[in-house]
């Protein structure tokens, strides 16, 4: 939008009149930082002296009525908007790509409620993830998501995308622990899902905005489930001779339901680089993280039924400390300069699918990069982190540490490399994600990974935004 | 300058300090965090940015308070890379006119705040009584000066008035920096002091780390330092002094305020609680930011640079002690004490550490 035209001062001044002067920025170096969020893409674009698309107003509304207010403002001038959290989504879910409004939560941050009987806690969306979890454990709680954006995401990032933390294994994926959302629809009405979840009361509609990234509207607040803080964290490491004898062990330990909090497993490429470069361990073959966690007695049994597991694979038991290391260090994989960092070209993709499967996609993905991009001399490396009952998700991460110079030419190589890693994803069995979201990254393998069922979420997201409005370009729905 | 660079290459898309970044949480803008002004100088730097009134206000937000570096596990020096940064800004002349008149001030007077008193006595103890102490908290250094009498500790108050060099380094002028750091070291061996003592975190901050990180100064290796509050805490276990028993019923209302560069220097977490603990009776209510994610107070150099800023991160340790319930605040560092007095309009009441332990000495 030109920056000096008649709109543009008329939308600004609405805005304005909602939100109050201090919190609507449409300054230049706001609008470049709003630019770019923890997505490879926009970074390099930037790192190269090209301009992103930036977004034409940054406000901070501090409640949801005044979100209620922006959003039909954006729908009587068909502009888009862009909720934020902590910018950290990896995916350019947040990117304003067809510039617009952002609507950056992070005034909304209070705590509502700790309700310590029935173990909730209800707090705005744009609350820090990391300042959450200090309020509750005073309490001696936890909120127990930890993903490795904690310390930068929010709460309403954590939904929005569907998030999976650390201790997801035993705990559940954050959306596991929503008991209820407040959340501003496209044409700014409020609405507020009932206290309870689990009930026969027809279809479970909140989900609806859960994994949406935005599309459908902005989570404003959401009622949250807490645990204790454990009593004990047991933490060990094995090490396996080979890859399938250790997903083996791991699906036996899930599907008996001995419950530990984590299970790591690192394929031998990252156990020989990341588990060496970080924690400084030099091993042959795949490092398993193993944690129990909770009442002592309880996770020192289950711990040992998993070890017999364990030892029936002929894994090595490394003991506790370098297990606990991991635990100590397992956000220092993402901080610079020991983490994958421009001028290097990478991408994670977390997929997931059934232990039938999972071995199989992971060697076809991996055959497909390495084979499609030797003469990139590319690297991929992995590690299977979030465990269900039915099936796995693999973290499988590619590494160009020679890409084009060019930033035009380096987006065409890093679009075909994840063409050819989502194609063998799709072609065995796999999702195109298992927590980071859709965003701009994979939208435009929606429509193939849902086939037939494709249409009924674009009729969902015609009903709900027929203006399409709510974040353009992400999540497969394009802008009206 | 290359090892500026390196950091703010490294800090521009890392987002992993965002918990405990001040400026950002009191701001809600992302421009203003660690990585929004890292973006904004790498940018500059590879010529995609020039500086100009929008850019200088997001270089000049970053207090220097110490919090992205004390919870950064590969250390990156994100506050000297941006003192270095300003630096270059002003010798190119860039830098806003209020930012070069305190730099002028500091140059003529070695103070920020008011006048220097040098020195003339001689003595193997010293307190190092700082600018803010001897300019805006007089009564803070006062009381430090008698505490440690009561400890049977004559210690000679030097650097009275005179700014440590880390306000000019934290603007951007290291020549003035360095011109103060040498005023610090040579009073204080005129003195013969051999045992500094040091009021104010900000100063043992810039003798301890700053100095050698930034300036390529060693601080003298026959000069031992001793943050104050961990010496007096020291005393008061050992019973060296004894306090008069707790009287009021509100003592629990009573909250430490961790001072700004508190996180710097994190011995002194314990120490000061064990002093809040004798006079209260009870540990001292914590405030939400507290130890190790403390947030400064407006009193570094933003209150220069951004002074909006600056009164905005004072007014927010005010409003985490009045939602935490707390009725009164301690605190030891005579610029926090100031900041904290100059922005409070709750009824909370703020009272020096030293103050107070003075007026219960037995």
């Amino acid at each position: 939008m030109e920056q000096t035209g008649l709109l543009f001062e008329m939308i600004r001044s609405e805005l304005t009149e909602i939100v109050g002067e201090p919190h609507v920025s449409t300054n230049d170096i706001d609008r470049l930082v709003y630019s770019t969020d923890w997505f490879w893409l926009p970074q390099m674009w930037l790192d190269q002296g090209e301009l992103p698309q930036k977004p034409d107003y940054i406000v901070r509304p501090k409640n949801a009525q005044e979100i209620s207010d922006i959003l039909k403002v954006a729908n009587n001038y068909r502009i888009p908007v862009i909720p934020w959290g902590g910018g950290s989504g990896s995916q350019g879910g947040a990117l304003p790509i067809f510039g617009g409004i952002i609507v950056d939560t992070k005034r909304m941050n209070r705590i509502i409620e700790i309700d310590e009987k029935s173990l909730t806690v209800t707090a705005e969306a744009g609350i820090n993830g990391q300042q959450l979890e200090w309020a509750v454990n005073e309490k001696g709680l936890m909120l127990p998501h930890y993903p490795a954006s904690a310390n930068c995401a929010t709460l309403g990032g954590y939904l929005s995308p569907r998030g999976t933390g650390t201790i997801s294994t035993k705990y559940g994926k954050a959306e596991d622990l929503v008991l209820r959302i407040q959340v501003v629809l496209p044409d700014g009405h409020i609405l507020r899902t009932p206290v309870v979840p689990q009930h026969a009361s027809g279809p479970d509609f909140y989900r609806l905005f859960l994994g949406a990234e935005g599309t459908f509207g902005v989570i404003t607040e959401a009622t949250m489930q807490l645990d204790y803080l454990p009593e004990c964290r047991l933490l060990r490491a094995v090490l396996f001779d080979d890859l399938s004898h250790a997903l083996e062990a791991g699906r036996q330990i899930m599907t008996k339901r001995l419950d530990p909090f984590v299970i790591r497993l690192y394929d031998p490429r990252s156990t020989a680089s990341r588990i060496k470069k970080i924690l400084g361990y030099e091993l042959e073959g795949a490092y398993m993280v193993l944690g129990f966690d909770g009442d002592k007695d309880i996770a020192a049994l289950q711990e040992r039924k998993a070890m017999e597991i364990i030892h029936t694979f002929g894994a090595q038991d490394l003991g506790r400390e370098p297990g606990e290391s991991w635990w100590n260090q397992r956000y220092d994989f993402y901080y610079p300069p020991q983490n994958l960092k421009l001028p290097w070209m990478y991408g994670t993709t977390e997929t997931v699918t059934t232990y039938d499967k999972i071995e199989n996609l992971y060697f076809a993905e991996k055959k497909a990069v390495e084979e499609g991009f030797k003469d990139w001399d590319i690297d991929f490396i992995g590690h299977f982190s979030h465990w269900f009952h039915w099936g796995v998700m693999v973290y499988a991460r590619f590494i160009i540490r020679n890409p084009p110079d060019d930033a035009k030419e380096a987006v065409r190589i890093h679009n075909q490399v994840w063409n050819t890693a989502m194609t063998a994803v799709l072609e065995n069995g796999g999702m195109v994600n298992e927590h980071h979201g859709v965003g701009l990254k994979l939208s435009r393998f929606m429509r193939r990974q849902y086939g037939d069922a494709w249409p009924l979420l674009e009729r969902i997201k015609k009903t709900l935004d027929p203006n399409g409005i709510m974040n353009p370009g992400k999540v497969g729905f394009g802008p009206s | 300058m290359n090892t500026a660079i390196q950091t703010i290459e490294n800090c521009r898309f890392c987002l992993m300090c965002r918990h405990v970044a001040p400026v950002g949480y009191v701001t809600c803008n992302e421009t203003l965090t660690p990585h929004g002004v890292a973006l904004v100088a790498s940018m500059q730097h590879k010529g995609s940015l020039d500086w100009t009134p929008d850019t200088l206000d997001v270089l000049y937000s970053e207090p220097d308070g110490g919090n992205c570096r004390a919870h950064c596990v590969t250390d990156q020096p994100l506050p000297a890379a941006i003192a270095q940064i300003r630096a270059e800004v002003a010798s190119e002349g860039l830098a806003p006119s209020e930012i070069s008149h305190v730099n002028d001030r500091i140059w003529k007077n070695h103070s920020a705040f008011g006048k220097y008193q040098p020195s003339t006595s001689r003595g193997e103890w010293g307190l190092f009584v700082g600018d803010p102490g001897f300019n805006l908290s007089p009564a803070t250094a006062q009381a430090a000066v008698r505490l440690l009498a009561a400890c049977g500790v004559e210690a000679i108050p030097v650097g009275r008035g005179l700014d440590s060099g880390f306000i000019p380094s934290s603007l951007g002028y290291p020549d003035t920096a360095r011109r103060q750091a040498q005023f610090c070291i040579e009073e204080v061996q005129q003195a013969g002091v051999r045992k500094l003592l040091v009021l104010s975190p900000q100063d043992l901050f810039a003798f301890r780390q700053m100095y050698a990180e930034r300036m390529d100064i060693n601080w003298p290796k026959d000069i031992l330092l001793i943050d104050l509050v961990d010496f007096v805490a020291d005393r008061i276990q050992k019973d060296h002094i004894k306090v008069l028993p707790p009287v009021t019923t509100t003592n629990h209302l009573t909250a430490y305020v961790d001072p700004t560069h508190a996180v710097r220097l994190p011995t002194r977490f314990d120490a000061a609680r064990i002093l809040c603990k004798v006079l209260l009776g009870t540990p001292p209510l914590e405030l939400f930011w507290h130890r190790e994610r403390a947030h400064p107070v407006g009193s570094t150099a933003i209150q220069f640079m951004r002074p909006d800023i600056g009164a905005r991160l004072t007014e927010f340790r005010l409003q985490d002690a009045v939602k935490r319930g707390a009725k009164t605040i301690l605190c030891d560092d005579p610029a926090t004490l100031h900041e904290l007095r100059l922005r409070n309009n709750s009824p909370l009441r703020v009272q020096g550490l030293y103050e107070l332990l003075l007026s219960r000495l037995i």
